[in-house]
């Protein structure tokens, strides 16, 4: 008796056959099938890659403007699928939910997984492009790790929150992909901050709002960690107690969200 | 065992305890159940009550009376695998469709709920021995699988306690999670992460799940080309692989042709007698044949409980 084991034997067997299952009904029936995990976010590149950096000529000024656009776009592409897997998750497990008793977290985990392996893919993609674009490797890439982790983290905390959300009101996903498209706009992936830092007298205010958010903070300092370090990040720009916003709202979401899905799930059987 | 021996002193410690604290809020339709288990598969914080309602606070003496009642199990006979007592539960049934934003707005304008609350157990008291086959019969709507789903720990009771000694197998239904998408194979290592197996397992016990099925040559043929009572028998032969304590089955003796229903038959013969099993189920037959006792549910309430042969008579009863 006692907590529940956050992943015993039992959770983990059934976590790593779901994520498996996911992952293989993603790709089936498809010619190239995983190539598309790699294939689909390049393509995406390509054509920002030609509308932003070659018509626009956003990227002058930038070293490594290709790879540091990709990088972006997968970033953002991580938290798109990982929220939108995330949110759908407990209403399309509903079957297995009305079915069997198991703690619920396990589905929102397990189609977040999904795109995590994703991501993982296409991160080898970025530094094998970040090689063959003339970056020279160094130990800061290794910060990349906890800023993935806090991106995952905000992610996993959207997908709680609004997951259970959804089971009650499915409005949440259709209000979810009109938000994500205005979010977009809000974080520097096609434009660099140096943009907005330029424009005007109040540049330099609305470059420290997008800043504080957590999506924008993470690809800021990837990009810096990872690329070069001409980019703008959060630390530069926001004074020291305010510039921990970001991080503060990443718990303070995760956090929310793991109280408020425990306290619903109860009902998932029933309600879904 | 009668209705009478459940008031026996053994089982006034925690389930009375339990009953009078609910008694005292008089809050029939609150969400404060508890369910206690041994096997640890729910923590006591994670059926602690939601929402604003008041919350049972379990009490160190409750504790204690919980070990004290253990111990006096032990020296008996056939000690307790599962007891329910005063056990309800109700659905919340939308009025209009409210599963939608809009709705829920306007329904909170007018201050109506948006739903009706649906009594479906009204007190429920039940004792199931170790090694003992017991059936529940009831009609459409008597709360047969709403008991059954409480006991798996599907759903969480409102009111009333439910103690489960042991690890407990529930088939609410077969083939939970099987993917018409996927091939046979791929659902039968599915399938059995879903009851507990590591793919080492299953690799062990794939051959023989496939025999039993008689499915050899479809394996790598996707589900959705099979027919329904091939899949069915693929359940059903992963199903009986899975080993608990307790096993709970909703209505799976009705399934495929009489060859199969036949070796289904055999395998619940097999079960009598060293295996704890509830079975659900509308066949007074199966009743007669399998069950040590069995209980008659009518209106979310046990109407008659014992012998069952007294019960199925009871049961066809309903009609006259």
């Amino acid at each position: 008796m006692g907590v529940p084991n956050v992943l015993c034997r039992k959770n983990r067997i059934l976590l790593g056959e779901l994520v498996k299952t996911d992952f293989r009904l993603r790709y089936q029936d498809s010619v190239l099938g995983y190539l598309w995990a790699v294939l689909r976010p390049l393509l995406m590149f390509t054509i920002l890659y030609i509308v932003f950096a070659k018509l626009l000529r956003f990227g002058d000024g930038i070293p490594h403007y290709p790879v540091y656009l990709l990088t972006g776009t997968v970033l953002w592409n991580f938290f798109t699928e990982c929220t939108g897997q995330g949110i759908q998750s407990i209403v399309q497990r509903g079957e297995l939910l009305r079915k069997i008793s198991f703690p619920k977290y396990i589905v929102v985990v397990s189609a977040t997984a999904t795109a995590l392996i994703n991501f993982a893919i296409n991160l080898c993609v970025i530094v094998v492009f970040a090689l063959i674009n003339g970056v020279t490797p160094s130990w800061s890439w290794l910060m990349v790790i906890p800023l993935i982790l806090e991106l995952y983290a905000f992610s996993l905390g959207i997908s709680f929150l609004l997951g259970a959300l959804n089971v009650k009101y499915r409005d949440v996903t259709s209000i979810w992909d009109v938000l994500i498209q205005a979010l977009f706009y809000a974080v520097p992936i096609i434009y660099p901050l140096a943009l907005v830092l330029n424009s005007g007298s109040y540049g330099n205010f609305a470059a420290q709002i997008i800043q504080l958010n957590p999506i924008a903070q993470v690809i800021q300092d990837v990009r810096y960690n990872l690329i070069t370090d001409t980019t703008v990040t959060t630390w530069q720009l926001v004074q020291f107690p305010l510039c921990l916003i970001p991080i503060v709202l990443v718990l303070i979401v995760l956090t929310f969200a793991a109280l408020f899905f425990r306290r619903r799930s109860r009902r998932f059987a029933e309600e879904v | 065992m009668s209705k009478n021996s459940k008031k026996s002193p053994n089982n006034t410690s925690l389930g009375q305890s339990v009953k009078n604290s609910w008694k005292t809020r008089g809050k029939p339709s609150s969400e404060s159940g508890k369910v206690s288990s041994k096997s640890g598969k729910k923590s006591p914080t994670s059926a602690k009550p939601s929402q604003n309602r008041a919350k049972p606070v379990q009490k160190p003496s409750e504790l204690v009376q919980n070990h004290v009642e253990k111990s006096k199990q032990s020296s008996k006979p056939a000690p307790i695998a599962i007891r329910v007592t005063n056990l309800h539960k109700s659905f919340r049934l939308p009025t209009e469709r409210a599963a939608g934003l809009k709705q829920a707005f306007f329904n909170w304008l007018k201050g109506v709920k948006g739903y009706t609350e649906q009594q479906v157990l009204r007190g429920v008291d039940l004792e199931v021995h170790k090694g003992e086959f017991v059936g529940i019969v009831g009609r459409n709507g008597s709360g047969k699988s709403t008991l059954l789903k409480l006991l798996a720990q599907i759903y969480y009771p409102e009111q009333g306690n439910i103690e489960v000694h042991g690890t407990l197998v529930p088939f609410i239904e077969l083939g939970v999670g099987f993917n018409p998408e996927l091939t046979g194979r791929e659902n039968v290592y599915l399938n059995g992460a879903l009851l507990g197996f590591s793919n080492k397992e299953m690799d062990a016990m794939y051959d023989e799940i496939v025999r039993f099925a008689e499915l050899e040559p479809f394996m790598d043929a996707k589900l959705k080309n099979y027919s329904s009572g091939m899949q069915v028998r693929l359940a059903f032969s992963i199903a009986i692989r899975a080993k608990g304590d307790i096993l709970i089955l909703d209505e799976v003796l009705a399934v495929g042709d009489a060859a199969f229903q036949e070796k289904c038959n055999d395998y619940f013969a097999s079960l009598h007698g060293n295996q704890t099993v509830i079975l659900v189920t509308h066949s007074m037959e199966n009743v007669r044949k399998f069950c040590d006792r069995a209980i008659l549910l009518e209106d979310g309430k046990v109407k008659t409980e014992g012998n069952p042969d007294d019960v199925a008579q009871a049961y066809e009863d309903l009609w006259k």
